[in-house]
């Protein structure tokens, strides 16, 4: 009684000193946060936040309180009259503590040993896509985006430390979408995306990863309240042409006349001329590249609510994204809905649903088109009188242009569409069996379907495909993974050790079918339609995977971590003898910030070494590749055939690669953050297309030979320059030296496309470009020159000399088609509730062989076929003495020939995206209901700097059946966008 | 409820383990593995279909199916656009383009794709050879028929690729001239020397009467027959200079009474009924769904409608003034002139002169079965003979067999006019017969003549339309006349085939 009688007393006096100050804390995007401590500065009294992020404390007017919390910056805010404190904590800049998705397990950035990357939703809000890569370009090290198409809906390339392969197939890093192997995700619904880089991270999968592993983490509930967020994006996108321009009418009739100058004299023969092309030729100018390409609408519309209940929660959103082409009738449309819900089923027992449902549409278009939209002369009008595309054959008269084809005529009697729809639903169970003890069953079940359907109307004739032409295709793909792993975790003083086990079964099951017909009434664009020619097709294929999985983690005292993990794999695309495979990975790190001597250095705040050694695989080369084989999908005169297919390998095996990684993270007071890696990735048995004389009936057996080193050196580097109250500057640097080089294969072999051949040798980088060598232009005669290496009976060069005859020209090694390093700067200012950001993009030392200049500067070659204009420093020849870039049009024989004249440097330095956002203070919207208010504007792909003379230097990288990577074809241009963004959070 | 909950985990984890264990294979569902071939009822069948179907269809080659690459597209543009019978009117990024001008390479796509295609055909036909030799339930009079066409087969693949890719046998020593690699097996070493010349001709003719033992007359020509075997050999013994047996063998074809020719009045359509036909000895059957249209057509190259093909390449100056001797002569049926008005256009400054021998199957202009042998060939085989052989009247009489049914039963040849030898007789007439269907031009190798090409056409290299002079002929370039034994005119073995096969060596 005397006890409860004292506190009544003290409390009472305490009462008249001080008042009852409450409020809310909340983290940077306005979601409440629990936990948070709040002193009273300079006392040991305080409290915690609820999970409202709600407190209350008592104080007086001036005391001043201290809000602090693990990975958030530590806050101090003097008391004042007002009675409700909001407070808004900012995120530490190097937060060793924050979670890291890992796919398999999560761990804390102080328990990571390997090299790993992690980029959060905030980082991605300047690029408007439905493509991850466009999004990450040039933020991570390591990591090389290549958008190769501007074609709507189209992906860009992602190469994480070089290139690993050398056979045909998918080069791309291997996804991960909510800790399950595959899956699909909207960009909007983004949380973290976790970019796996080495082996001690990788590892965990093993068999998939030696492209890398990208872990894509979607959102979920943060606060109790139900949260709305709704974001609208509404833009404008133009082909960025780059330095290509194709030529005017008066700029092509003057070049043409290079054709008529007199060999003896020089001149031009201007009566033969004015005979062959009356000058009223240069009256009619069309541009065929301005008609087909024009400003195009972008619009992206986000809509989520999002909520905890006591023992459940949600994440449910809908995206609508919406991407017309800058190319006429093309496009991109797509529709994405997603559930992620959470029950706690009992105090051990959760479980977790996530839904993805996913519907696109794309207007795609006909390589040819494009071509001709290039190529076209401006002498040719497009349209009749009444503004139609008019009809063209080879009996239209007055018709200049080489090939009697009006692109604009196709377009608007064609279909090139694409629809996809998938379906993703996740169960995730996970049961906690005893304090140390975890068991967890992740799995997928997944099923897409897509559909082609390309028609030409017979009203556009033969152009391509006489009297009309329908092709529809329709692909099945379903997928099942199921993962169930046992974890584990003990804590004994400084001695921490966890750790999983467990089996993962992943089945694939494809089919496609396929009909085909020509001869269509006009109108009507069904297959059922189609008269003759109808062809159908259709098979099958499946994959199984079955893996073995096991990792332990052990620390002491959180400064010494070790992580070892072993996973075994089987396939079915391996023969019976070699289909398992092994992948062990192990890592060590030692955090020495965490160490007594390092106490004294307070502003050191992170001082990390890591270490990780592993095997990783590629499983990727598709089902059967080892058996002798006879193809049935053909026939002869209506009967059944059988053709030879494939050479039988039973000794195929796996190709892996043993990666080493060293990397160093550093973190000075708390504003700069950085780190280094060093990285030596040897990829062995790489499998190959292995040549096989012709005379066999085969090109290529598959085989295992050889290896590919890759060994780089990768920075990343934030520094927050200014931290003021309301004003802050924020660095991101990032840089990535890599070298790869191709050793142990038994004879150099080649690749070519389109006449383009690279080597593959030892000693050399894949994809080096070998080709006849230009010199020029000979200045006596204008005719072309090569480079021809005399040799002596040996074989060894001894020297060289000009030739003007193409066949004489030694084939060599010109040029290579990967960069020497890439990287970005990423750099952000605020003040008050003003964002600016900037994200450029660089990379340098790649060769592009730009294949569409042999048709656009074919010195008269093709004469009835356009130019390009040209750039400052090109001289053509036109008489004795000339020194010249450009052989005569006279006497050019096959100066277009493929050689290193068409090769040229692609290094470039790109300002990527540059944005601006406002946010709205939160007191001014409060009164209208809102949580949040941000209005911004974006800017994509602004501006770039090459000496790249085509449309932009971003070129393919993967090798595929009709593209070399480095290689410059007739492309989608990509685009400029500008961009204005809403987003409302209620 | 832990112990349930234990046991459930348990239960999971061992299902799991149970699953990883049940059996990975994975057949494809499109293909046949090569061991299980023999165990299937029509497994031989099938495979010989392919054989056949190699030589319409477009393969994969170099990671993908280019239209352009095709068995008998490349046989005729491989081997008319090198003779004098068409001109080229445009220059063109396809390889094709290298036949006029006579600058081939090693690594040009359709040299390449024809040697890898004929190899391929003869993998096929090694396969069933090899399973028919090998298992005694193929004794049966329909296996064994199907043995001797998988011989004929070969044979012919060998006897093209010898034709292309090495000197005409009257051209140096044959017994040490390099022909082909000869692939007897399925199953060899991958890396082979080239036979002599000598060598793959004996092989060939090997091949064929084993051929022509096994099979039966057919009633068919979409595939081999004995009489087809009989042909092909009346056609290599004349190649190989052998004219009593390359005789003994035409007449066998000839007296079989299989076969009749076309008439002038039915020989307009010929082209479009070949396999309709009594004079077709063996075509390649195209159905509408092997039409390859503009991209991929025999006769995109050679005609249009407008629009149905590329149409760059017409029938030449020098081709036309031969059947102009006569222009009652049906054989005009197959040049469709292009005018422009009263005028004849002209395409980058050359007429155009339509070629129609691979159009009109079914009505549609890129639709032809293309026969490969034909009576008219045989008839002119023996003319041939006759005419090395001095036998002046068989000569002529088989030249007039011919020109009865072509329209000139009027303008019959009764003596060898002055000026021109019984050989100049019978090799015009083979050429008004047979241009374009891959002949003409291994007959000027075969009878040492120099192959003229003095009209304009962009088989002149470097030539502009700014240069054409429509009025004159062309006059000072060094590609008017092509040698009978240039080198130039043997392709190259393909780059691919040295790299990986280093005991083949290079013409």
């Amino acid at each position: 009684m005397k006890k409860i009688l004292f506190l009544i007393v003290a409390v009472f006096s305490v009462y008249l000193a001080k008042a009852q100050f409450s409020g809310n804390v909340y983290d940077e995007d306005q979601n409440p946060l629990p936990g948070v401590t709040v002193v009273l500065k300079g006392t040991n009294t305080g409290t915690v936040t609820d999970l409202d992020g709600a407190f209350s404390i008592q104080a007086k007017e001036g005391d001043v309180l201290v809000f602090s919390f693990m990975g958030f910056q530590t806050q101090e805010i003097g008391v004042k009259v007002e009675k409700t404190l909001n407070v808004y904590l900012k995120q530490d800049v190097v937060n060793m503590d924050e979670v890291v998705v890992m796919g398999y397990s999560d761990k804390t950035k102080t328990e990571i040993s390997s090299s790993v990357a992690v980029v959060d939703a905030g980082d991605l809000k300047d690029v408007t896509s439905d493509d991850l890569g466009s999004m990450i370009q040039g933020k991570v090290s390591g990591v090389q985006v290549v958008n190769s198409s501007g074609q709507p809906g189209s992906s860009s390339q992602i190469r994480i430390r070089g290139i690993s392969t050398i056979k045909p197939g998918n080069e791309e890093p291997l996804y991960v979408v909510d800790g399950i192997i595959g899956g699909t995700y909207d960009p909007n619904d983004i949380e973290t995306v976790t970019i796996l880089k080495d082996a001690g991270a990788t590892g965990m999968y093993g068999a998939r990863a030696n492209k890398g592993v990208i872990i894509i983490t979607t959102k979920k509930a943060k606060s109790e309240k139900p949260l709305v967020t709704f974001k609208s994006s509404v833009g404008m996108r133009t082909a960025d042409q780059g330095h290509l321009t194709m030529m005017n009418s008066e700029d092509f009739y003057n070049t043409t006349q290079e054709l008529y100058r007199d060999p003896e004299t020089h001149e031009i023969d201007k009566i033969k001329f004015y005979q062959d092309f009356p000058q009223s030729l240069k009256e009619r100018d069309f541009s065929w590249t301005g008609e087909s390409f024009t400003p195009a609408m972008v619009q992206n519309y986000h809509l989520s609510v999002s909520g905890k209940k006591k023992d459940f929660s949600y994440y449910v959103s809908g995206t609508y994204y919406d991407e017309d082409g800058t190319f006429t009738n093309t496009g991109y449309k797509k529709i994405n809905l997603r559930a992620n819900t959470n029950y706690k089923l009992s105090k051990s027992v959760n479980l977790k649903n996530n839904i993805n449902i996913r519907n696109s549409n794309t207007s795609a278009y006909d390589y040819m088109d494009m071509y001709y939209t290039y190529l076209n002369l401006p002498w040719d009008n497009a349209f009749d009188s009444t503004g139609h595309a008019r009809y063209v054959d080879s009996r239209t008269p007055d018709w200049w242009s080489r090939d009697n084809i009006n692109p604009l005529h196709s377009i608007d009697n064609s279909d090139y569409n694409y629809t996809d729809f998938s379906l993703d639903y996740d169960l995730v169970l996970d049961i906690n069996i005893f304090k140390w003890l975890t068991f967890s069953s992740s799995n997928r079940m997944s099923y897409s379907t897509g559909k082609t359907h390309n028609f030409v109307s017979p009203k556009a004739a033969g152009t391509y495909h006489d009297k009309g032409y329908i092709f529809e295709n329709q692909t099945n793909w379903k997928g099942f993974v199921s993962t169930n792993l046992l974890k584990f975790k003990f804590e004994t003083g400084k001695h921490n050790i966890s750790g999983l086990a467990g089996f993962e079964v992943n089945n694939g099951y494809f089919n496609f079918m396929s009909v085909e017909g020509k001869g269509l009434p006009e109108g009507f664009d069904v297959p059922s339609v189609a008269s003759s020619e109808l062809n159908i097709a259709g098979s099958n294929t499946k994959d199984y995977f079955r893996s073995f999985i096991s990792q332990v983690n052990y620390n002491y005292n959180r400064t010494y971590f070790v992580t070892a993990s072993y996973r075994i794999d089987a396939t079915s695309n391996f023969p019976p003898d070699s289909r398992i495979a092994h992948f062990p990975s192990l890592s060590a790190s030692w955090l020495m910030s965490n160490m007594d001597f390092m106490e004294g250095l307070s502003w050191w705040n992170v001082l990390k070494i890591r270490a990780s050694y592993g095997i990783t695989g590629d499983p990727d080369i598709g089902a059967s590749r080892y058996m002798g084989l006879f193809s049935l999908n053909t026939q002869y005169n209506g009967n059944p055939a059988a053709v030879p297919y494939q050479l039988q390998n039973y000794n195929l095996t796996w190709e892996k690669t043993n990666e080493i990684n060293i990397g160093m993270d550093f973190g000075f007071f708390n504003r700069l953050n950085m780190s280094v890696d060093l990285y030596n990735n040897v990829t062995k048995n790489l499998i190959v297309l292995a040549s096989q004389p012709l005379s066999q009936g085969f090109e290529y057996r598959w085989e295992n030979s050889g290896e590919v080193i890759n060994k780089g050196i990768e920075l990343g580097l934030n520094a927050l320059i200014i931290q003021k109250k309301s004003f802050e500057w924020n660095v991101g640097l990032s840089f990535a030296k890599n070298k790869n080089t191709l050793t142990g294969i038994d004879k150099p072999f080649y690749t070519t496309v389109s006449g383009i051949s690279q080597i593959y040798r030892n000693d050399a980088e894949i994809y080096t470009f070998v080709l006849p060598k230009w010199l020029g232009v000979d200045s006596e005669t204008g005719a072309p020159l090569w480079e021809k290496l005399i040799k002596d009976e040996n074989g060894n060069v001894v020297g060289s000399e000009a030739t003007s005859q193409y066949a004489e020209a030694t084939p060599q090694e010109v040029g290579n088609a990967l960069p020497d390093f890439v990287g970005g700067i990423n750099t952000s200012v605020s003040y008050k509730g003003f964002e600016l950001f900037a994200n450029f993009v660089y990379q340098y030392g790649n060769d592009i062989y730009n294949f569409t200049r042999r048709f656009m500067d074919h010195d008269g070659h093709e004469p009835y076929y356009n130019y390009m204009e040209p750039a400052d420093d090109w001289v053509r020849w036109t008489k004795p003495g000339d020194i010249a870039t450009h052989p005569s049009m006279l006497n050019a024989e096959l100066s277009r020939e493929n050689s290193s004249r068409y090769l040229e440097d692609g290094s470039y330095f790109r300002l990527n995206s540059i944005s601006l956002a406002y946010t709205f203070p939160r007191q001014m919207i409060k009164k209208i209901l809102l949580k949040g208010l941000t209005l911004s504007v974006n800017a994509n792909n602004v501006f770039t700097l090459t000496k790249y003379w085509g449309q932009d230097p971003e070129v393919n990288l993967q090798q595929s059946d009709w593209a070399m990577p480095g290689v410059s074809d007739f492309k989608y241009p990509n685009n400029k966008q500008l961009v204005f963004n809403i987003e409302v959070k209620f | 409820m832990k112990i349930i909950k234990t046991y459930f985990v348990i239960m999971v984890v061992f299902a799991m383990a149970l699953q990883s264990c049940t059996k990975m294979d994975v057949f494809p569902s499109d293909q046949i593995t090569t061991g299980s071939i023999p165990e299937t009822a029509d497994g031989i069948l099938n495979v010989t279909n392919g054989n056949y179907s190699m030589f319409k269809d477009v393969l994969e080659f170099n990671g993908f199916k280019d239209d352009n690459n095709c068995y008998v597209r490349q046989y005729f543009q491989m081997t008319d656009f090198a003779s004098n019978d068409i001109v080229c009117g445009q220059k063109t990024e396809d390889p094709l383009y290298y036949s006029f001008t006579y600058t081939h390479s090693p690594d040009q796509a359709n040299a390449r794709y024809f040697w890898y295609i004929s190899y391929k055909i003869i993998n096929g036909a090694n396969t069933v050879i090899e399973i028919i030799n090998r298992d005694d339930k193929f004794t049966d009079d329909v296996s064994q028929d199907l043995l001797g066409q998988n011989y004929f087969l070969r044979a012919n693949c060998h006897f093209n690729l010898l034709r292309f890719y090495s000197k005409s046998y009257n051209d140096g020593d044959p017994n040490s001239n390099p022909g082909v690699i000869l692939r007897e097996s399925a199953s060899e070493d991958g890396e082979k020397a080239r036979a002599s010349v000598e060598e793959t001709y004996n092989f060939i003719i090997n091949d064929l009467k084993t051929a022509a033992s096994l099979m039966k007359s057919h009633t068919v020509n979409e595939y081999a027959s004995k009489e087809a075997a009989w042909a092909l050999l009346s056609r290599v013994y004349l190649y190989k200079e052998e004219y009593n047996l390359s005789n003994k063998y035409a007449d066998s074809v000839i007296n079989s009474g299989r076969f009749t020719l076309e008439t002038a009045a039915s020989f307009p359509t010929y082209f479009a009924n070949t396999l309709n036909s009594k004079e077709t000895i063996w075509a390649i059957a195209f159905t509408p769904v092997d039409n390859r249209g503009k991209f991929g057509s025999i006769a995109s190259m050679i005609y249009s409608d407008g629009n149905s093909g590329w149409g760059e390449e017409f029938a030449s100056q020098n081709y036309r003034d031969l059947l102009a001797e006569n222009m009652a002569d049906v054989r005009w049926s197959f040049i469709d002139t292009l005018y422009n008005g009263d005028e004849v256009q002209t395409k980058n400054g050359i007429p155009v002169f339509y070629i129609t021998k691979f159009s009109f199957q079914d009505g549609d202009p890129n639709l032809a079965s293309p026969a490969m042998m034909r009576l008219a060939e045989v008839y002119l085989n023996r003319a041939e003979c006759y005419a090395h052989l001095n036998n002046v009247s068989g000569a002529l009489e088989d030249v007039n067999t011919i020109r009865k049914n072509r329209g000139l039963e009027n303008d019959l040849i009764n003596s060898v006019p002055s000026g021109k030898t019984l050989i100049d007789v019978v090799l015009e007439e083979r050429r008004r017969e047979l241009a374009f269907e891959a002949t003409t031009v291994f007959d000027y190798r075969r009878n040492k003549k120099d192959i003229e090409r003095k009209y304009w056409g962009y088989h002149i290299r470097g030539l502009t339309s700014s240069t054409v002079d429509p009025e004159n002929p062309p006059e000072g370039y060094d590609e008017l006349v092509v040698k009978w034994n240039d080198p130039a005119g043997v392709y190259y073995i393909p780059v691919d085939e040295i790299l990986a096969n280093p005991l083949c060596v290079q013409n």
